[in-house]
């Protein structure tokens, strides 16, 4: 279980978390959900150690790894694809190793004939893909994903979402996953967080289980906030 | 095909036409002293060509300003990513290069000769001249990198070293390869200036002090001919040599 426990986080005149409360329970994955700008992206960088907190603690994350899927793929584009997921496992595995892993990873994610091509020569949606498949092969115990299928054409969405699925069950982790997207948050999410207001507040938990009477229930809250 | 020939005889009438200019305004001067005319320049270069000093002068003209460049792209681009990186360094390095490139090229060459050796002040000018701008140039390529790369990589927890490597150095080669083009363009030119002024044995430098003493300004015309040349076959050699890195990195 990773806690943030009575959090406060300023930027300058902004008080952006008082003493905020949330968990994070081990091997599901947890939406937050809420308006852009809310501050969804700083819990999860305060999770993962790039933003400092003021005030309060994070329990749960010590000697954790984190791998991150972003809204742009963020990949070297002066490398291949294979080169940018080598990148980040250079310092864990040894070169065979790691052959394995990254060739295993581009196949899931249908790019193994496209792994030397790159990162400029590949669409946007196939470059979303090697930043998903990276996020996997790196073996993080936490994996972040801020809104990372956004501005994708509904086709590559759910090719993402199915492909996200299927990797996560193959290779369980916890997952932070950021969006404001009602379907997103509801097909893929274990926990919906509902956040809102400044300083910023769980406005409700909500629990999804695969029933679709439960999922049609959590989209009308969704959607009425 | 038929374009780029159309494009490269378009460029040689250019160049005829401005030859073409040359030549009235000679024959208008009517003094080969104030300027000779394209025809005793071209000679004179044919003279040159034919002579076996010309080449071991060129070899050793190309020797210095090359060693300059060379000896600049280390430190520029070594210290250009360290201050890029660390602001401290900048800030201690920042009124250094300042002064560097405002003092005239001619204080630098004097205080020079009383330094070294005849054959190592254009190295030597040569390096203080192109230094600053390969320094300048990696430094804005530095802080050109997308933050969003760098912060990728604290999540993945990349270690430092290669962080440079891979992520500062890549997305600042463009710049540094500008910083070298317009590095290696001036480094010919103050490298002539220099032998200008410390005469080593072989050099271009003392060809051109030679033409100016005894008022042979064919040969003049003709040692300049050669050194932008040099200046433009040497570019064109870096370009190629950034294209094959480009392709096979």
């Amino acid at each position: 279980m990773i806690k943030l426990i009575d959090v406060s986080k300023k930027f300058d005149d902004l008080t952006l978390l008082k003493d905020f409360n949330i968990s994070f329970e081990k091997n599901k994955i947890t939406c937050l959900f809420g308006p852009s700008g809310a501050g969804k992206t700083t819990i999860a960088n305060i999770v993962a150690g790039i933003v400092p907190v003021d005030k309060g603690c994070v329990e749960g994350v010590d000697s954790s790894l984190f791998s991150y899927v972003f809204q742009e793929p963020r990949l070297l584009k002066w490398y291949s694809a294979y080169e940018n997921i080598d990148f980040v496992l250079k310092d864990i595995y040894k070169p065979d190793k790691r052959a394995e892993i990254i060739n295993s990873y581009l196949k899931m994610v249908e790019l193994s004939q496209y792994k030397n091509y790159k990162i400029d020569a590949l669409s946007g949606g196939m470059a979303q893909r090697v930043s998903l498949a990276r996020a996997f092969a790196y073996p993080s115990h936490i994996l972040i994903m801020d809104e990372p299928f956004k501005g994708l054409d509904i086709k590559l969405k759910s090719d993402m979402i199915s492909l996200f699925i299927k990797m996560w069950t193959k290779s369980q982790r916890t997952v932070l996953f950021i969006t404001h997207d009602v379907e997103e948050a509801v097909n893929l999410s274990h926990v919906i967080y509902i956040l809102k207001n400044r300083p910023l507040d769980v406005v409700d938990k909500l629990i999804v289980d695969n029933t679709s009477n439960n999922k049609e229930k959590i989209k009308s809250i969704l959607l009425s906030d | 095909m038929m374009n780029s020939i159309l494009r490269n005889k378009n460029k040689l009438l250019i160049i005829l036409f401005w030859i073409l200019v040359w030549e009235i305004l000679s024959l208008i001067i009517g003094q080969e002293i104030y300027l000779p005319s394209p025809h005793a320049a071209f000679s004179a270069l044919l003279n040159l060509l034919t002579s076996k000093d010309t080449y071991i002068t060129i070899f050793f003209s190309t020797y210095r300003t090359l060693g300059g460049f060379f000896l600049s792209c280390v430190f520029g681009i070594f210290l250009g990513i360290m201050s890029g990186i660390y602001k401290p360094m900048y800030d201690l390095l920042n009124p250094l290069i300042i002064i560097m490139r405002t003092i005239p090229v001619m204080s630098i060459i004097i205080i020079a000769i009383m330094w070294f050796k005849d054959t190592n002040v254009p190295i030597f000018v040569a390096f203080l001249m192109c230094f600053p701008i390969i320094w300048t140039n990696t430094v804005s390529g530095i802080r050109s990198t997308d933050v969003k790369l760098l912060q990728m990589c604290e999540v993945y927890k990349i270690k430092r070293i290669r962080v440079i490597k891979s992520v500062y150095f890549n997305s600042s080669l463009p710049y540094i390869q500008a910083g070298m083009v317009s590095a290696l363009g001036i480094g010919w030119k103050v490298t002539s200036a220099a032998e200008v002024l410390s005469l080593p044995k072989y050099s271009i430098g003392r060809f051109l002090y030679d033409s100016k003493v005894y008022l042979e300004i064919p040969g003049l015309f003709a040692w300049t001919i050669i050194i932008v040349s040099l200046s433009f076959l040497f570019e064109a050699l870096l370009k190629i040599f950034f294209k094959f890195g480009d392709k096979y990195d």
